[in-house]
């Protein structure tokens, strides 16, 4: 037989004789799908992340929607994930809907972790508030992190499966957050409110990421938190006094859509200024540096060159673009001069960027900005109508909870940057949405029920939010917001200068919009 | 004498397209692989026929090698003495042929083989147990266990259980001893302790089944002890009931083959089916396993077992509505279909001489590296007639003697295997064809050529015990053993008688046997009309005188078709040894027929007085060209053959009458005589004369 090739043997001892034969074919199946998963195994890494969040095939980002405790590997958001998780697995299945806070948590950018992390603090805060503090209401809320990647690339995949999450045990029943006004984020929210899925803008201020802007609603069920562009810069402009001739406007081109408002909305203010306005074209990705740099030095010699009544810039652009014209007015020749630059709230993450060059604003030069929300507001500018050192004491006492257990630790808090209080009050809309939703007898709303609860927050319904009164028009934009005036401080923070309210006096105690 | 296949058995062995073999067996030969059967339900019974000396057990042994490892295979030699009688001390009513022979296939067909394991006998077992069972009357408990321990060897599955069950065998054995040696009713003690034991050690339903097998027993009365007393009663009481007991045996051994084949999981294991190979089959136990075997089938009892039988002689006898068969007939199909005889379930095939062809291969395969006349294989196949043994044993003895003419062959010493001492190559080939007890009175008998003559010579030569009646005896025995009965010859196979002949010539020193028998016949044909018999034997002790002369002076007047014959008769005389011109024994080598023939020996010849001298001196050198090249152990010699049709062409000018047939001979003859061919009737290839000698030209 030895001499007989492995053929002949193969032939003859195993394919002729029928039970070697289905033997082995099967171990030969086995063989071949064992390979077959091997070699998938190798050639395709697994490419889950975590519960509910994998890896695009084109990319390293983890993405999705996270149902568990994951962090994103950032270490600094570990602490209020792990909250979130407790707080998500005590409760009860079919007892609550999902809430999905929807931030780029992929980001690398540590300004953009800042905010994310504080956003995500304040959502946390809100929940445990929602869950613990409110006599039992119904439904619980659980509380989920959503991430379409760092720039929003995949928002696709993350947009279906919240959409999904709407009809499985999860019972989604709003997506809040969304960051900053990006082209991606738009097309995200367009999709969410497209599928009938409650939309709760937190640090949105785009104008074109807002309903009601030339008669249409094209998202409906969306809600604001924020004031739009331009009810910021109608603020800005009211407590600054900006008028043509003293003023230069630096824009973002082609820009997007937060300042592209912005940009209108300066524009509008400063119409028939002698001054051109000056572009600069930043990176796509704007949390990157670029080459825009040089381009400020320049709008720097320009600055110098305008008549000596001119004392105001009026900054379009997102933070890092505004800290490198910062960094570049600091060198000016005409350091004797004194400028104020206005901008949107962006400014607000430059409080506590490393990279700025701080000494600048100590030669005649001031930065301030609208904030989304500051926490001396209401304590050092007490108004009567529009929001209250009441309600912000709500937040206070649950960060201080918040220090130890059961409801912390979360990870370091701060406040000047108003990202954990706009995170607070934007789920905070979004619980009040889904309780008054809720039918009679029982304790779930429908979907479609939360997005119709917007146009009723108002009067006595209204959202009593650490940032302010949230009252909402018939588009979900918040009417007359107080508007936080905050000034950069050389020493790394932000000084809260003044409440300003887009229509110049705070609401009444109605808190009706006009029709 | 090892040759890797058979020659000239293409139609058992052949695979594509498939012999006989795969057809039956549904196994291609030394392969594992599956064929179609030629008959998927039930098969014939195969039973080789032919003479001593055709291959038959050259035939079982390659059927065993072929399908050894591949398909269970047994083959047992009816001959051996293991069949003979009962081994000492074991009594001759416990023992029978069958029996053993059951015993033996059996052993043999358990063994594990490709794709499945071993065969268990529990039904065979039983039965053999129960028979012994009878003969431990007065045993002693050392032969009982070893007997019992070989029959319970059958139920050795040797799987992963087999520790467990040798235990069991130990245990089986030593339970039936303890009965047999034991007071009480001895048998039935047996009986009951093999067969609880086979309930107990097995709890599979396969085995359950076997050991309830023997309730159909006739007259068991649904027990299957009962049906076992009775089968071990029956074998005991000997004749029919003995046979009836034999019978019960071999439906036991195929019911646990078909026991191994049924079932998913065999099916799945095993290809093609079981091979039984019988050999020597005429002799016991084969007409017993044959006949129950063949029994069964036509009463309906199938199995798939493929018998392959071999025996000398065609059995008309027992196998008398056999369908019969050439072995070229059953090349692609057999064409068997039984009717209602047991006996037509069996599907007798002759097996043929080998052809010219396979004579060459065989010489050249055994004479690879020793060189030989391009001649001598045709020469051999002349001598032989396609017999296979005669064609290899010449063949090896050219081997081992180098090439010289046949005779040299025959006479020189072969040895055919280490452990024997070398033997003439005649007499090698004698022991193998011709029955041992009656080789005496066949060497003597060879030359005789119908009873009477036979008779003659056995007076003459043989003891007076060995009277007519034993040559009418020995007559039919050749025709039993299946040697061809030829009219003119008391040996009728030419090949055999031409053997037989040269050891008559060769018995004494002085060929006083040689001459006492041919002188005897002589005697015998005193009459005119006998003149050819007389003048063929003359001539074989060298006496040429008188042919020449009475073929001369029958020449003119004789018819001449009959002169031919007459010719060609008295020149087949056998011819063993050189004479010289007296007859008497001639030292020296070559042979002095060619001189003679050639004429050169026509100078010291001196015509009688008044005889023609030129046709006395070419009837004379025509007689000796006739003779040389008419002699089955001489290469024909071409100049001798030129020879030979001149002296025909002479002869066809003399006789205008005959001059056609004379020339048509001088034509057919040498051409004939140098393909290695008889010399025929000219023009009458097929030699379909009425004449009683008409084929004695051709030995």
């Amino acid at each position: 037989m030895a001499r007989r090739g492995v053929g002949t043997w193969v032939r003859e001892s195993v394919w002729e004789i029928p039970l070697r034969r289905y033997l082995a074919l099967l171990v030969t199946a086995a063989l071949v799908t064992g390979l077959v998963f091997g070699v998938r195994t190798l050639m395709h890494e697994d490419r889950s992340c975590a519960p509910g969040v994998s890896r695009p095939a084109d990319s390293d980002e983890c993405v999705g929607v996270a149902t568990g405790s994951y962090d994103f590997e950032h270490a600094q958001l570990r602490d209020v994930v792990r909250a979130i998780a407790r707080e998500n697995d005590r409760l009860k299945p079919g007892s609550y809907v999902t809430v999905a806070l929807m931030l780029p948590y992929s980001s690398t950018a540590a300004t953009n972790l800042n905010d994310i992390q504080h956003q995500l603090q304040g959502a946390y805060l809100a929940q445990y508030q929602a869950n613990h503090d409110a006599n039992g209401e119904a439904p619980a809320i659980r509380l989920v992190l959503a991430n379409p990647g760092a720039t929003g690339d995949h928002w696709e995949q993350t947009v279906d499966q919240l959409a999904r999450m709407t009809t499985s045990a999860d019972r989604l029943r709003a997506v809040a957050g969304i960051g900053q006004s990006t082209d991606n984020n738009k097309k995200a929210v367009q999709a969410l409110t497209r599928r009938g899925i409650p939309v709760v803008g937190s640090s949105i201020t785009a104008d074109d990421l807002a309903n009601g802007q030339g008669g249409k609603d094209p998202y409906p069920g969306l809600a604001r938190v924020s004031p739009t562009n331009t009810d910021e810069a109608r603020a800005l402009a009211s407590f600054a006094k900006v008028s043509a001739g003293k003023a230069l406007l630096v824009y973002d081109k082609p820009g997007d859509p937060y300042t592209r408002t912005l940009q209108e909305s300066f524009a509008a203010l400063i119409k028939g200024s002698p001054y051109e306005p000056q572009p600069f074209t930043p990176p796509a990705d704007r949390s990157k540096e670029g080459t825009t740099a040089n381009t400020f030095r320049q709008i720097t010699h320009l600055v110098c060159d305008t008549s000596r009544e001119t004392d105001t810039i009026l900054f379009a652009g997102r933070h890092t673009q505004l800290r490198q014209f910062i960094n570049a007015l600091g060198g000016r020749g005409c350091q004797d001069r004194k400028f104020t630059v206005l901008t949107g709230d962006e400014a607000s993450y430059l409080t506590h960027e490393r990279d700025l060059d701080r000494d600048a604003l100590r030669h005649h030069l001031s930065v301030r900005y609208t904030s989304l929300a500051h926490p001396d507001a209401w304590a050092k500018d007490p108004a009567k109508t529009g929001g209250s050192a009441a309600d912000f004491g709500v937040l206070q006492r649950l960060l201080t909870a918040a220090e130890r257990k059961p409801s912390g630790p979360i990870g370091s808090v701060a406040l000047d940057d108003g990202q954990l209080i706009i995170g607070y009050d934007a789920l905070q809309l979004a619980v009040h949405g889904i309780r008054e939703a809720v039918p009679d007898g029982r304790n779930v709303p429908s979907l479609a029920d939360v997005g119709l609860q917007w146009p009723q927050v108002k009067g006595s319904l209204r959202v009593s939010g650490a940032s302010g009164w949230i009252c909402l028009d018939v588009h979900g934009n918040p009417y007359d917001k107080a508007v936080p005036i905050v000034e950069l401080t050389p020493e790394g923070g932000s000084r809260f200068v003044k409440i300003a309210w887009p229509e110049e006096k705070p609401p009444a105690k109605e808190c009706l919009p006009p029709s | 004498m090892v040759h890797r296949r058979l020659h000239g058995r293409g139609a058992l062995f052949d695979v594509d397209p498939a012999g006989l073999a795969p057809r039956l067996v549904g196994l291609r030969p030394h392969q594992h692989r599956g064929h179609p059967f030629e008959h998927p339900g039930e098969l014939p019974f195969v039973v080789l026929t032919g003479a001593r000396g055709l291959g038959k057990s050259a035939v079982l042994a390659e059927l065993r090698d072929a399908y050894k490892g591949h398909t269970p295979v047994a083959l047992i030699d009816c001959a051996e003495p293991q069949f003979a009688g009962p081994p000492a001390e074991r009594p001759a009513e416990s023992w029978s042929p069958v029996a053993q022979a059951l015993l033996v296939i059996a052993e043999q067909l358990a063994a594990p083989v490709t794709g499945a394991g071993r065969i268990t006998f529990p039904r065979l077992m039983s039965g053999l147990v129960a028979v012994a069972a009878s003969g431990w009357g007065d045993a002693d408990s050392e032969r009982i266990r070893r007997e019992v321990e070989r029959i319970l060897l059958l139920n050795e599955s040797g799987s992963w259980v087999s520790g467990l069950a040798g235990r069991w065998a130990g245990k089986v054995a030593a339970k039936v001893v303890a009965a047999a040696t034991g007071t009480g009713p001895l048998v039935s003690g047996a009986i009951e302790a093999t067969l609880e034991s086979v309930a107990e050690g097995f709890t599979s339903r396969r085995h359950q089944k076997a050991s309830v097998w023997y309730r159909t027993y006739p007259n068991a009365g649904g027990h299957a002890q009962r049906g076992l007393m009775l089968l071990a009663e029956h074998f005991r009481a000997g004749g029919t009931s003995r046979e009836h007991a034999e019978r019960y045996l071999v439906r036991a051994l195929l019911a646990d083959l078909t026991e191994a084949y049924a079932g998913v999981l065999p099916r799945m294991q095993r290809l093609g089916r079981p091979l039984v190979l019988i050999d020597d089959a005429q002799t016991a136990p084969g007409p017993g396993l044959v006949e129950a075997v063949l029994s069964d089938r036509a009463q309906g009892i199938t199995d798939q077992v493929v018998f392959v039988a071999a025996r000398r002689g065609e059995g008309r006898g027992e196998l008398r509505s056999a369908v019969r068969r050439e072995l070229p007939e059953v090349a692609r199909r057999s064409g068997w279909t039984p009717d209602a005889a047991p006996s037509s379930r069996a599907l007798l095939v002759a097996l043929a001489p080998l052809s010219p062809d396979d004579t060459l291969h065989i010489v050249g395969a055994v004479c690879d590296d020793v060189p030989v006349p391009p001649q001598l294989p045709h020469a051999t196949h002349r001598l032989t007639g396609g017999n296979p043994l005669g064609i290899a044993l010449l063949a090896e003895s050219a081997a081992q003697n180098r090439a010289g003419s046949l005779g040299e062959l025959l006479t020189a010493d072969v040895r055919l295997d280490e452990d024997h001492d070398a033997s003439p190559a005649y007499q090698a080939l004698l022991d193998r064809l011709v029955p041992a007890e009656h080789l005496d009175e066949l060497t003597v008998l060879a030359a005789a050529h119908d009873h009477d003559s036979a008779c003659a010579l056995a007076a003459a030569l043989l003891p007076d015990t060995f009277g007519p009646a034993d040559v009418r005896a020995l007559r039919t025995r050749l025709a039993e053993e299946g040697l061809p009965t030829v009219p003119g010859q008391f040996v009728g196979d030419p090949f055999v008688r031409t053997l037989l002949l040269l050891r008559l010539h060769l018995r004494d020193p002085d060929h006083a046997s040689w001459r006492t028998a041919h002188e005897t016949l002589i005697a015998h044909y005193p009459e005119p009309g006998q003149a050819r018999y007389r003048l063929h034997h003359e001539l074989a002790l060298g006496n040429t005188e008188s042919a020449v002369a009475e073929l001369r002076d029958t020449f003119h007047t004789a018819d001449i078709r009959t002169w031919l014959r007459t010719l060609r008769f008295v020149a087949s005389a056998p011819y063993f040894h050189a004479h010289d011109a007296d007859g008497r024994d001639f030292t020296g080598h070559g042979d002095r027929r060619a001189a003679v023939a050639l004429g050169r020996t026509d100078a010291g010849q001196e015509p009688p007085e008044g005889a023609d001298a030129v046709l006395h001196l070419r009837v004379r050198r025509l007689l000796h060209a006739v003779w040389q090249l008419g002699d089955p152990l001489v290469l024909p010699d071409p100049k001798v053959c030129d020879r030979l049709r001149f002296e025909l062409e002479q002869l066809s000018n003399l006789r205008p009458a005959g001059n056609a047939l004379l020339w048509r001979a001088s034509r057919d003859w040498p051409a004939a005589a140098l393909a290695g061919r008889p010399m025929a009737d000219p023009g009458d290839p097929e030699d379909t004369d009425d004449g009683p000698d008409d084929r004695s030209g051709e030995a």
